[in-house]
């Protein structure tokens, strides 16, 4: 029944062909409008690292003095202070945690031919690779004897490899940043996460590290952030080591926590660190608190998602709704124009149900044919999005998820403005229009 | 005489398809009205002036990697040749360039840390007695730095005693046409404001305190140093070109970077807002053109369904004109309670999009603007489905169906 159905309203569209061109155009610009931004939302949301992001968390503490505020608002610095960090490093326990902040070095051979470049990266600790899933294909993280002795080592990914070497497998060889010759223990495959969820100081949509140094270098190389530092109170720095004892925050920390248990316990061990760091003069509030945020919550506390494409979103379904009303209207005009026809129908013993699902099936294939071309429309805003911001290139496309769900959007929509007529069609009384034809 | 009863007892009778018209037009009234608001208000930021003559400004980096260099040597030795180089009319070493979204902020308040005082946020450049000339920004007030003002630090802190500051921040701190001469303090320091610049965007030219800009007569010179250079603007480009080269000539260990134009930093800090406008504006122009459709469509259908009826009056003598005008009042009779609702739609819109996002209140001109142009594009649309029914015979009527 259902591809005779099909047939019929393969049929009814190519009868009209002007009124189901229109409805096609309506759905498609619909779709059209709402996927293009509906796609940036939604890579802009989708989850960076589904299989464990409910076991990692970014890690805040309460530091400020009270009545003291930090210029960006919010109650709790966003990153901490090199002293805290390197304390939380130094806490025992089982599990993974990795200080880190973005840093950049001139990164070159050292020979005549070989051009420096400027490139950013990660100072972190050797766990950062397995908490955040970077897989070596050459060699491996540097040692923990290594990192305490904060050895010139560096980790690249392939494609840095690739470009400085002209090869991926370049264990063992060296490399320059700035002037510091730094040995290469691993390379790791090429890791681009959509949303760089690890650093959302400094740009949630930039390109990922490609290079990635011991944190120990900070202390021992004068290693300064290339990211944001901020202050919320007033202290002489003079120099870098006035900044690495302050209470400035410039260091983010991440750690892996994998039960509740384990999690609930860390939480006692942060809340016991400031207590004794209270006794020590630091950490004047009268409520401690810390932050212990996975990495959902953290994009969202983050606001990764642009106030800019919230509205956009919003409107363009209030403009998807505007075209199902149009094609309501059409759709209205169409059947009724048909109900003589159905008359028949009925009178020869088709069902109102029947009547009623073939009807369906036609807006159903409406809906079809519109979210196909409607992706076409999508992909035609996408590219103009890309084209107007660079920044959104990664984020301005469309995964499987969203290349299903236009058409199953357009086939609801058009389902939903199909619904009235549909029953206005089958409720026709088959008698009337008998008499008058 | 515009038969206004009858009409609306004709549209009584079929209300769906006028429901569907009014809903649309509410629609489309909201979303138009709200979006012609928020391109309204980006358009005025991006056309703001931020004081500086952005298309002949250029700025790079550099960042030397050679551990014997004498930075602060290098830095002197840079800005000269900077300036040797043709058609440069000045050029400067800072920490960070205006426009850019990136660099440092600070307060500087009334009284030294730690008293209480009132206090401005700002945003900072640091660099020489060049800075000023160098960012083309004019001084409407007070003197510019000189080589005396200029403390270089290497690691010492030692901080100058003297500041220029955006009028923004001394009517902040002081009031409208004060400021010059007085003492302000920054940490401990304190800073005597010798000059006053009337516009003066600092690095966030977006954020709340855009126009809070200082510049600071210090210069640190680390391994990475950003620099601003200005020339003619029609010499802007091929000084642009030469820059790397010139550069890494008289010094070879290090990499120039970010060789950028004033005008495309403040491009791309501001390509956010571009996108947002112009994806507003794509929205708008398809749902105008939806909407006009919509109502062609609608009209046509409404007319095809009358085809007898509009026969029959043409036989009791009823005049063309007369035809053309019972639709196009019913037409706006329906534009009309569109409209009137979209008004209020398009002011709950605006009031749901103020307080959840930094949206600008909606002004009801926008409001009455755009219900205008709709009531246009309304008429216009059932014109020719109208004029066509002006011309079914009068014999239709006689005719069954």
């Amino acid at each position: 029944m259902f591809t005779h159905y099909i047939d019929l309203a393969w049929r009814s569209l190519r009868q009209t062909p002007l009124v189901t061109f229109l409805m096609v155009l309506a759905i498609a610009i619909g779709i059209g409008v709402t996927m293009t931004t509906l796609s940036v939302y939604h890579m802009m949301s989708t989850d960076p690292i589904p299989d464990k992001s409910d076991r990692l968390f970014a890690v805040q503490l309460q530091p400020m003095d009270d009545g003291a505020n930090l210029a960006t608002g919010h109650d709790m610095p966003y990153q901490l202070a090199y002293q805290d960090a390197i304390n939380l490093q130094a806490l025992s326990g089982d599990f993974l945690r990795a200080p880190m902040i973005r840093a950049g070095f001139s990164v070159h051979l050292n020979t005549p031919q070989s051009k420096p470049v400027v490139e950013d990266a990660r100072v972190t600790d050797s766990d950062f690779f397995s908490m955040f899933n970077l897989t070596f294909i050459h060699g491996s993280a540097w040692t923990e004897t290594q990192a305490q002795s904060a050895a010139p080592v560096v980790v690249l990914d392939e494609e840095m490899a690739q470009q400085m070497f002209g090869k991926t497998d370049v264990v063992g060889e060296s490399l320059f940043l700035g002037e510091r010759r730094h040995e290469i223990v691993g390379v790791t495959q090429k890791w681009r996460p959509n949303i760089k969820f690890y650093d959302l100081n400094n740009g949630a949509f930039g390109k990922a590290e490609r290079l990635f140094v011991p944190f120990s270098h900070v202390k021992a190389y004068d290693v300064d952030t290339w990211g944001n530092t901020n202050a919320w109170k007033f202290e002489e720095t003079r120099n870098f080591n006035d900044k690495m004892n302050s209470e400035m925050t410039w260091i983010q920390f991440w750690v892996q926590l994998d039960t509740p248990a384990q999690r609930q316990a860390y939480g006692d061990m942060l809340m016991a660190y400031m207590q004794q760091q209270q006794k020590l003069g630091r950490f004047n509030r009268e409520e401690l608190a810390y932050g212990l945020q996975d990495v959902n919550a953290w994009m969202s506390y983050n606001k990764v998602i642009s106030e800019d494409n919230k509205i956009l979103v919003g409107l363009s379904f209030m403009f998807l709704a505007v075209c199902v009303a149009n094609i309501l209207g059409l759709l209205l005009a169409k059947f009724m124009r048909r109900a003589a026809d159905v008359g028949v129908r009925r009178a020869l013993g088709a069902s109102k149900r029947q009547v009623f699902y073939q009807h369906l099936v036609e807006v159903g294939m409406l809906g079809l044919l519109g979210g196909a071309v409607g992706i076409v429309f999508a992909q035609l805003g996408l590219l103009g999005v890309r084209q107007s911001y660079d920044y959104y290139n990664n984020l301005a496309n469309m995964d499987w998820v969203m290349l299903l769900s236009a058409p199953v959007i357009a086939i609801s929509a058009c389902i939903l403005a199909g619904l009235y007529p549909a029953w206005l069609v089958c409720r026709t009384t088959p008698a009337t229009h008998l008499k008058v034809q | 005489m515009f038969e206004i009863k009858p009409t609306l007892n004709a549209l009584m009778r079929s209300k769906l398809g006028a429901v569907l018209l009014i809903l649309q037009l509410a629609i489309t009234l909201a979303i138009v009205s709200n979006a012609v608001s928020i391109i309204q208000d980006r358009l005025t930021y991006l056309n703001q002036d931020t004081g500086y003559p952005e298309a002949a400004i250029f700025k790079f980096n550099s960042l030397n990697f050679d551990k014997q260099l004498n930075r602060l040597q290098q830095v002197e030795l840079d800005e000269q040749q900077l300036r040797n180089i043709d058609g440069v009319i000045a050029a400067a070493a800072v920490s960070s360039v205006p426009l850019s979204g990136s660099g440092s902020s600070d307060g500087i308040q009334l009284k030294p840390m730690p008293q209480e005082s009132k206090r401005v946020n700002m945003g900072y450049v640091t660099g020489d007695e060049h800075m000023l000339r160098a960012l083309g920004a004019s001084l409407s007030e007070g003197r510019d730095f000189t080589e005396d003002d200029v403390v270089v630090s290497d690691g010492d802190g030692r901080l100058p005693s003297v500041i220029i500051v955006s009028r923004a921040v001394t009517d902040a701190l002081f009031g409208p046409s004060k400021g010059l001469g007085e003492t302000v303090y920054w940490g401990t320091n304190p800073l005597t404001i010798v000059g006053i610049v009337d516009t003066m965007a600092n690095q966030w030219p977006k954020s709340s305190f855009g126009e809070n800009t200082a510049l600071i007569p210090v210069i640190r010179a680390g391994n990475f140093q950003k620099f601003i250079v200005r020339t003619a603007p029609q010499d802007r480009a091929q000084v642009m070109r030469q820059i790397e080269e010139l550069m890494l000539a008289s010094h070879r260990e290090r990499v120039i970077s970010d060789v950028t134009g004033l005008d495309q930093k403040k491009a791309r800090y501001d390509a956010k807002d571009v996108l947002m406008m112009r994806m507003l504006m794509t929205l708008i122009v398809v749902l105008v053109i939806v909407t006009a459709l919509g109502i062609f469509g609608l009209s046509t259908f409404n007319i095809s369904k009358r085809t007898k009826q509009i026969g029959t009056r043409r036989a009791l003598g009823a005049r063309k004109s007369a035809i053309v005008r019972y639709f196009v009042v019913e037409n706006a009779l329906i534009c009309a309670m569109g409209l009137a609702l979209g008004a209020a739609a398009a002011v709950l819109l605006g009031q749901q999009l103020m307080q959840w996002y930094s949206v600008p209140a909606l002004g009801y001109s926008f409001i009455a603007v755009t219900a205008g142009l709709l009531l246009l594009m309304s008429l216009l649309s059932v014109l020719m489905p109208a004029l066509r029914a002006a011309n079914i015979s009068p014999s239709i009527a006689t005719r069954s169906v």
